[in-house]
């Protein structure tokens, strides 16, 4: 029953939490220049700009500009991208399914890396595989990932030639049609093997590279859980039953130490969107943070401000959804005592 | 039957409060420096520190303005090993040894200001919410909550493009930021504190608020704040450069990111050294901090784990 | 080598586990902890075998050392052998009891490598002998928890937190009863097609991710659950033989939703699943309420009757143990001090230690009202010197006692380990002369 309180209190919080985040944004955009700017685009005349003007009431007071700007939001209207010569929610979907794509690549390759890793680091304490794990993990997160996604391409673009730069080949993506915007799943649709090789060809180098931090934070976490979990009682009762070690190891040991590993994967979900600016940028992947990346070198603010509200209630669910499953998974947390 | 000791005093009594501090400072930081990996961590910031103060001597400084890469236009993307050019240039002739020297001068001026500037807001916020509690904490709490509800990359970058592409922004924008997290452990730490019987005591004695807090509550509070900071001297100089790279730093600043960022175009062809030093450089300060802030705290809060 | 009988029961009984010069030691930064320093001791079939001492003095570590539990590093296994002899269902009447297996229903498994004729891998006895410190990885997995069972001192700690009881009382039938799992399911064992591989992997818990999706599929899907279905009516016949209240409806509850004696009992019908030869209880009902502790104890005990298993209880509290031990070996500083008799050992404690225990029983021998302790701390474990243990804390010692090392040996029907009943060759040897206290 607690359970149900417990999600419930957090769905109360999260809309104020939305909101305050649109305050900030809002805050933003009076930064500097007038927040009408974000709604012009250059072939207006001063009639329309007059009519913008009035539209959102800039004679009025701060707090009831805000509630036209939200109103608009609210209603899709977030205004005009100049950077993409269009409004910005037009242009959103594509780009964000690119994103979306790279982001869930990375994810995947972040989370069974890093339990992986950490499983095999934390089974294996102070040998080898334990100190190139720690290395990996501790280097991660100090890494920074515009510098490290340059020396992969050295690597494996411009020397060893293994992988493609960009999203997908001229020829095969003129092949296919695109519904989903998700090259791989388009592919599939299509049932053409070789567009889904291509894009998940184009997919491996930039997924690897931007998961490297998600990985070391999951893979040090996982570790560290997994040390602690091997010495609890419940471990040797295990053995004592004449459980194979594979047994104790993965029934036992593992599905306790995931718990904690389980947040993190929350965490790190943010250091992965991050990531996306700096990877999108170096992979020269049309995706939501080359996007904003353009936008913040050309003052693009209304693609600026709709990629940080985005981005920012994004993160938010993906927390929400991830405590959600650790109250879940360890029953302790919430239905015990 | 049994035998009862006193436990030994903790100090003898002819030694000041403060002596007492400064041995167990002395302590501690042996403590911290028994760790072999914590001790390459310090050493790796003795050099990139040393670099920085020691710029104008390693290399000759630009002039008029020091921090302006110099622009060799007779050597453009030279290798590294060329004559006085001794990590090779980028495709506009500037000389990466100089961009990574003093590259370190600008990393060391970016993160002792912004974490200078956001521990001394966030103690003060985290301390005042904490300390007295009721309204004003829930407020400022709150307030908090927002701001980490946006990836820090993310928001830094945000109110940088907004005040317009410049090195001295992207410091603001950092100081916006950073703070939150240090008024939340601040918060979290005096909470915890003021139950203690000490401050009780204090205040049965009749101290005033702010010497119970200056006396008893800040000096028990501030240790997860320095672990903190120490990793957010590599943090900050992480996402500084991170922005720099994407451009919201002045273009020819001697600084890694912007460097990377200017060697990003030679890689296709071939010439890899522009961008690799520079990051390099942000890579071993960034691993630097972190390996001492992790020192420090297995030191100073045992309970938390590591690796 | 065997002790002299005692017990004039469980005079004929064989043995079930001999425990010989048994040495843990733990690696520390001040140097070698001699937890465990030359153990002796025997257990018979169907005995309860006490096992007393204070805190630390490495009644645990012997205790985990029958299942190799003891984690290495830090611990270091110096000598000693554990030498076990399994028993077998006897053929002759099937389990129920019969002149041939001497009303047990089970006898001593024979020597594989000679078939009981004697040989010098059995050392002429004609019983399987397995040294549980030595034998491989493999073969000691099929002992744990089939033959030799654990029960652990807090049930909240040995149970796993994420696992319902159903899964955790399941493993065992899994790991050890496989093939009746599948009988029980319709499934021929010895069959060698493909499905029935399948079906082998899942009840022995070997499947892999594909072979579960596989399993799931219609065609074996039936036979899946008919394996999940025999297992849980083993695991609620496990269940309600230790009492548990309607066992189907506990089976799919989580450890944390149930009461401490009620986890505890689960551990006993864990342990006691494939009907062991030996138990091994740790501190079976230290963490639990005083109230729910004797009903523990009953029922271990009625179980053992029920599956004449031998018990090794493990205890500090010496009071406990005279009720539930036949035997009672006392521990002290890693040493056996004195193997005995229980109630002999009770009522005329021959080794100092004893002595100081039994006193220490409030109520239990002398005069009323009197709580005598021990005086000292128990010695350091680290480095000892050769000198018996307890001469620090001994009202008796002489100086023999400081510089040599009493080994055990009978007194009367006992075994004790002090200069006192085996006067030294050389030297003054201490004696029970009250005056010098």
């Amino acid at each position: 029953m607690q359970i149900r309180d417990y999600i419930l209190r957090r769905l109360i919080v999260l809309p104020f939490l939305i909101v305050g985040v649109s305050i900030i944004v809002f805050g933003l955009t009076r930064i500097g220049g007038s927040p009408v700017a974000i709604y012009l685009s250059h072939e207006m005349s001063s009639e329309e700009v007059a009519e913008i003007e009035a539209r959102f009431h800039l004679d009025e007071p701060v707090p009831v500009q805000y509630a036209y700007w939200a109103r608009g939001v609210f209603q899709g209207d977030l205004g005009w991208s100049g950077v993409a010569a269009a409004p910005v929610t037009a242009v959103f979907p594509n780009k964000l399914a690119a994103t979306m794509e790279l982001a869930v690549a990375s994810a995947v390759v972040a989370v069974s890396l890093g339990i992986g890793l950490g499983t095999y680091a934390g089974a294996r304490r102070n040998k080898l595989p334990d100190h190139i794990t720690r290395i990996i993990s501790i280097s991660g997160a100090a890494m920074p990932l515009f510098w490290f996604a340059i020396v992969m391409l050295i690597v494996f673009w411009v020397y060893l030639g293994w992988f493609p730069i960009g999203r997908s080949t001229p020829e095969v993506f003129a092949s296919i049609s695109h519904p989903t915007g998700l090259y791989t799943v388009d592919a599939l649709l299509a049932g053409n093997f070789k567009a889904f090789r291509d894009a998940i060809w184009h997919l491996v180098l930039p997924a690897i590279t931007l998961g490297y931090g998600a990985t070391a934070i999951i893979a040090r976490m996982m570790r560290s859980s997994l040390v602690e979990e091997l010495q609890e009682e419940y471990v040797d009762a295990a053995r004592a039953k004449g459980l194979a070690e594979r047994l104790v190891l993965r029934r036992h040991a593992r599905r306790n130490a995931l718990m904690p590993t389980v947040t993190v994967i929350g965490l790190s979900f943010g250091f992965l969107l991050q990531g996306t600016i700096v990877a999108e940028i170096i992979f020269r992947w049309p995706g939501l943070g080359r996007w904003m990346a353009d936008s913040v070198l050309r003052g693009d603010r209304a693609t600026i401000m709709a990629y940080v509200l985005f981005t920012s209630v994004l993160f938010l669910v993906v927390n929400l959804v991830v405590d959600v499953v650790y109250a879940y998974l360890d029953r302790r947390v919430v239905l015990g005592s | 039957m049994s035998t009862t000791s006193t436990s030994p005093p903790l100090t003898t009594s002819h030694e000041s409060a403060f002596r007492v501090r400064l041995r167990r400072m002395g302590e501690t930081s042996g403590r911290v420096l028994s760790n072999p990996t914590t001790l390459g961590g310090l050493v790796i910031i003795v050099v990139m520190v040393g670099m920085a103060v020691l710029a104008p001597w390693l290399v000759e400084p630009n002039t008029p303005n020091a921090s302006q890469m110099p622009r060799d236009w007779g050597a453009i993307a030279v290798p590294p090993g060329s004559p006085g050019h001794l990590l090779g240039t980028t495709n506009t002739g500037g000389d990466v040894l100089y961009g990574v020297i003093w590259g370190a001068r600008t990393s060391l001026r970016l993160s002792l200001i912004v974490v200078t500037v956001t521990v001394a807001i966030g103690v003060a916020v985290g301390s005042l919410a904490g300390f007295r509690g009721g309204r004003l904490d829930e407020i400022l709490m709150r307030i908090v909550d927002v701001f980490l509800s946006i990836p820090e990359l993310i928001f830094a970058l945000a109110i940088a493009a907004v005040l317009g592409p410049s090195f001295r922004n992207i410091i603001l924008a950092l100081a916006i930021v950073f703070w939150v997290k240090y008024a939340r452990i601040m918060r979290a730490q005096v909470m915890h504190v003021k139950q203690n019987d000490y401050v009780d005591a204090s205040r049965v004695i009749g101290d005033s608020s702010w010497n119970i807090f200056r006396k008893d509550v800040l000096p028990n509070s501030i240790t997860p704040v320095v672990v903190q900071a120490t990793l957010d001297m590599g943090n900050i100089v992480l996402v500084g450069a991170t922005l720099s790279f994407i451009g919201l730093a002045e273009a020819g600043l001697a600084e890694w990111g912007v460097l990377v960022s200017e060697g990003q175009a030679g890689i296709s062809g071939g010439r890899w050294w522009a961008s690799t030093f520079p990051g390099l450089m942000v890579f071993l300060w960034a691993l630097a901090f972190n390996l001492l802030g992790d020192g420090i705290r297995d030191v100073l809060d045992p309970k938390t784990e590591t690796r | 080598m065997t002790a002299p009988a005692t017990n004039l029961q469980k005079t004929d009984a064989p043995v079930v586990a001999s425990v010989r010069d048994l040495r843990v030691h733990f690696k520390s930064k001040a140097g070698i902890v001699h937890a465990v320093d030359g153990v002796d001791f025997d257990v018979r079939d169907g005995e309860t075998l006490g096992l007393v001492g204070e805190t630390g003095c490495g009644k645990s570590v012997t205790a985990r050392s029958f299942l190799r539990l003891v984690p290495m590093p830090p611990g270091i296994p110096v000598s000693g052998s554990i030498m076990f002899h399994p028993r077998q269902r006897c053929t002759a009447c099937d389990g129920a009891g019969c002149v041939a297996c001497d009303h047990t229903g089970r006898v001593v498994s024979t020597c594989p490598a000679c078939s009981g004729t004697g040989c010098s891998t059995c050392e002429q006895t004609g019983a399987e002998t397995l040294d549980l410190l030595t034998i491989p990885e493999r073969d000691l997995r099929s002992i744990r928890g089939n033959r030799i069972a654990m029960i652990f001192q807090d049930p909240g700690k040995a149970l796993n937190p994420a696992l319902s009881i159903r899964k955790q009382v399941a493993e065992v039938f899994y790991a050890h009863r496989s093939d009746e799992l599948l009988a029980s399911a319709g499934i021929d064992p010895s069959s060698h097609s493909l499905p029935t591989g399948l079906l082998r992997r899942r009840a022995t818990q070997q499947s892999r991710t594909l072979e579960n999706v596989l399993l799931s599929l219609p065609p074996l899907r039936s036979r899946r659950s008919a394996i999940t279905a025999a297992a849980d009516d083993r695991v609620a016949a496990a269940l309600a033989e230790t009492q548990i209240p309607n066992p189907r409806a506990v089976m799919d509850r989580y450890p944390h939703e149930l009461s401490g004696g009620m986890k505890q009992r689960v551990m006993i019908a864990l342990a006691l699943a494939c009907d062991p030869d030996l138990l091994i209880a740790d501190e079976p009902t230290t963490a639990l309420d005083v109230t729910v502790q004797a009903r523990i104890i009953e029922l271990i005990k009625e179980l053992q009757q029920r599956h004449k298993t031998a018990v090794v209880y493990i205890s500090h509290d010496l009071s406990l143990v005279r009720r539930v031990a036949d035997r009672t070996a006392v521990m002290y500083a890693g040493r056996i001090v004195e193997v005995g008799d229980s109630e002999q050992i009770f009522h005329e404690p021959e080794h100092p230690y004893t002595r100081g225990l039994i006193d220490a029983i409030p109520g239990a021998h002398h005069e009323r009202g009197r709580l005598a302790a021990i005086e000292g701390t128990v010695p350091e474990l680290i480095d000892p010197d050769p000198s018996c243990r307890f001469a620090g804390r001994c009202d008796f010692a002489a100086e023999v006692c400081w510089t040599r090392d009493p080994a055990l040996e009978p007194v009367g029907d006992r075994q004790v380990a002090c200069f006192i009943h085996h006067p030294p060759e050389h030297g003054e040897a201490p004696t029970f002369d009250r005056t010098a206290r």
